[in-house]
């Protein structure tokens, strides 16, 4: 179906005309506020005592029913020729004038509800803005992918309004490769976690009562009175593996969800897009150069898989829809698609040809400390709660300690004219890079232990850092080497201007 | 209290005076701040020996004798403490404006050196409480992009170094997000 071309005013000739929304947007404005109390309510009414106490909340419905309608009937919109004029409210009435020029982004988002009705989202963005400048929920199909088009061609400064078609895709995900994704992840169990986490905080029993009910049923399997100890063990296993599996179907099928069809395109003025999800259609999208840092991550499993997962930090406008804002650039791929996409994403950069310079000799008992520290601690504790056995704990010491030889040897950092970069890990690897041009502030520290050792800390500063992620940090590197980097990267961020 | 902009009396001048930090060597923080330093440290550990002793004589519960002295001594000895490191606090610091950009050195055991870029300096702050006002000092608050170390201060700046690091600092063009302007949908 082609979008029909909306009325506008030809200069002064006629005023456009006035535009509504769609006759059903009262029902997804009702259904985007009541999404906060969603799970309370639904709790309230599953669990109601029976009194008259559970006929409140629907009063409060029925208050953001009659808002939502209020908000249809007095919403109107005008495209005009060079500005969209949006005029709303009742007793408190706003007018407000969105030029084109202003906007940077136009999204559209359906969801599964959308789709089924035929009409979508969306949601005008200008650069630096906290909160969108305007916004509509929800308008027909075809009205809205007219508009899109339409603030496209008035905004755009390049010529081509036909952006689609000569849209470069950089990676697509088959369905093998989300599955493997979904395998890869743990979201299954941050799900589970956290959706016990917010039930038990109506029923306090519902943690309990599930694995007694769970465990009841797979141990009565095995007969207890008769059950010899390695019966009981493997009893036990299966429970643990029943539970791993189960969290980890639960992860594919979260993946299925969120990132099927995922693809990710470039346009001709290097805007990167990345559209997923199975009912929910997300679309997220930024210019290359707002990329201000990356992270490519090797877990365990993705090195079984021979996979990677490259994730970057923009800049992001609108610090409350931080997880719209374009993240993962790719959830899974190849080694090679990784370094190929690096690559094409930052062109003479030299990523591949990064020269790794090691830690600092004898840093790894230093990256120990820690452990031993923990290990000593729990040997502390489990002796004095359970005596002699508890001396078990002491084996946690040389794992500590293998693990910090195995990490001080991968460790290292790169710089070159252009790149920053760190690597570190030995079970699940990580490499943190930026460019040089994106860096922030920095900063060299030195503890009283590195100026015995001769060491020093460079931190690298950069925005949109998620607090999740491995930062920016040379650690237990040789004092002069991090003092002449330190010195050069100030050097080149001094001339910036 | 916050301002932008303020008329003084004595400014310096565009020259570059090698004591100074502006173009000059690392210089240290004004004077006058020795005092507000050590004071703050004092009333900070003295608070802190005070929450000890009374944590101490409500776990313990000894006589009243002992109680007592607790309570007396911590927080003097807190306090003892307390100036002991305002001061060392105030003498290691040290700051400097260079063509690379704002530099700033902190501590003699924990050493930190923290340069912000010219270019990165997106808004900054000068702030004088009460006290600062009244020995001619105040606080410069550097604010970029970054998200670890997004905001550096430094208190203790005599005003006139204060305000010529303001003047130098917002006069280059400082973007942080060099392409804000380029995106197109």
């Amino acid at each position: 179906m082609r979008p029909e071309a909306p009325a506008t005013s030809q200069g002064g000739a006629g005023i456009a005309p006035e535009r509504r929304l769609h006759p059903w947007s009262w029902l997804f404005t009702l259904l985007q506020q009541l999404k906060q109390f969603a799970l309370p309510l639904l709790i309230l009414l599953f669990t109601g005592r029976g009194d008259g106490n559970e006929l409140w909340p629907l009063i409060g419905v029925a208050a953001l029913v009659v808002v939502s309608l209020l908000r249809y009937f007095t919403y109107r919109y005008r495209i005009e020729a060079d500005r969209l004029v949006i005029r709303e409210g009742w007793l408190q009435r706003s007018r407000r004038e969105v030029p084109f020029a202003r906007i940077h982004n136009v999204a559209l988002d359906q969801s599964l509800l959308h789709r089924l009705f035929g009409v979508a989202e969306v949601r005008l963005e200008s650069a630096g803005g906290k909160k969108p400048e305007a916004q509509m929920r929800v308008l027909r199909l075809d009205q809205a992918l007219a508009l899109e088009a339409l603030v496209r061609g008035r905004s755009s400064r390049a010529a081509p309004a036909s952006a689609e078609t000569e849209d470069l895709l950089l990676l697509q995900l088959p369905p093998a490769e989300v599955l493997k994704l979904g395998l890869l992840s743990d979201r299954g169990l941050v799900l589970a976690v956290a959706g016990f986490a917010a039930l038990s905080q109506f029923s306090p029993r519902l943690l309990p009562n599930v694995v007694e009910m769970f465990g009841r049923r797979i141990l009565g399997w095995i007969d207890l009175h008769s059950a010899s100890p390695t019966r009981y063990t493997l009893g036990a296993l299966a429970v643990v593996l029943a539970a791993v599996i189960g969290l980890r179907l639960l992860s594919v099928l979260l993946a299925w969800l969120q990132y099927h069809g995922f693809s990710l395109r470039e346009s001709t003025t290097g805007r990167l897009t990345v559209e997923r999800g199975l009912l929910t259609r997300w679309r997220s999208s930024a210019p290359r150069g707002r990329i201000q840092a990356w992270t490519l991550r090797e877990g365990l499993l993705h090195r079984w898989l021979r996979r990677r997962a490259l994730q970057v930090d923009t800049a992001v406008s609108d610090p409350g829809n931080a997880s719209r804002a374009l993240k993962e650039i790719a959830p899974i791929a190849t080694p090679a698609a990784c370094d190929a996409l690096i690559e094409h994403l930052l062109p003479d950069a030299g990523w591949r040809a990064l020269d790794w310079q090691p830690l600092h000799r004898g840093s790894a008992w230093r990256i120990a400390i820690p452990g031993v520290a923990f290990g000593l601690v729990l040997t502390t504790a489990a002796t004095w709660r359970f005596g002699s056995l508890g001396l078990l704990a002491l084996l946690w010491l040389p794992w500590a300690i293998v693990s910090a030889l195995a990490h001080a040897r991968r460790a290292g950092f790169a710089c070159n004219d252009r790149l920053v970069a760190v690597r570190g890990g030995w079970w699940s690897r990580h490499w943190r890079f930026a460019e040089i041009a994106a860096l922030q502030t920095l900063r060299l520290s030195r503890t009283p232990l590195d100026r015995r050792l001769g060491t020093a800390t460079l931190m690298l500063d950069t925005t949109g850092t998620s607090a999740l992620g491995p930062p920016l940090r040379i650690r237990f590197v040789s004092e002069p080497t991090l003092a002449d980097l330190f010195a050069r990267l100030s050097r080149q961020l001094g001339q910036l201007r | 209290m916050t301002e932008s902009s303020e008329p003084t009396t004595a400014r310096p001048t565009d020259a570059l005076d090698p004591r100074s930090g502006i173009g000059g060597d690392w210089s240290p923080l004004a004077d006058a701040a020795r005092l507000l330093f050590a004071g703050g440290g004092a009333l900070l550990v003295a608070i802190a020996g005070l929450v000890a002793a009374i944590a101490l004589t409500a776990w313990l519960d000894p006589g009243m004798g002992v109680g007592a002295a607790l309570l007396g001594l911590l927080p003097l000895i807190g306090a003892a403490v307390g100036w002991r490191i305002g001061t060392r606090r105030w003498q290691h610091t040290r700051w400097r404006l260079d063509s690379d950009g704002f530099a700033l050195r902190r501590g003699r055991l924990w050493q930190r050196e923290t340069r912000v870029p010219i270019a990165r300096v997106q808004h900054l702050d000068l702030k004088r409480g009460p006290l600062e006002r009244r020995r001619g000092l105040a606080t410069l608050v550097l604010h970029t992009a970054g998200s670890q170390a997004g905001t550096v201060g430094v208190g203790g700046l005599a005003l006139a170094d204060a305000e010529a690091l303001r003047d130098r600092l917002m006069r280059a063009p400082g973007a942080a997000l060099a392409d804000a302007d380029n995106d197109a949908p």
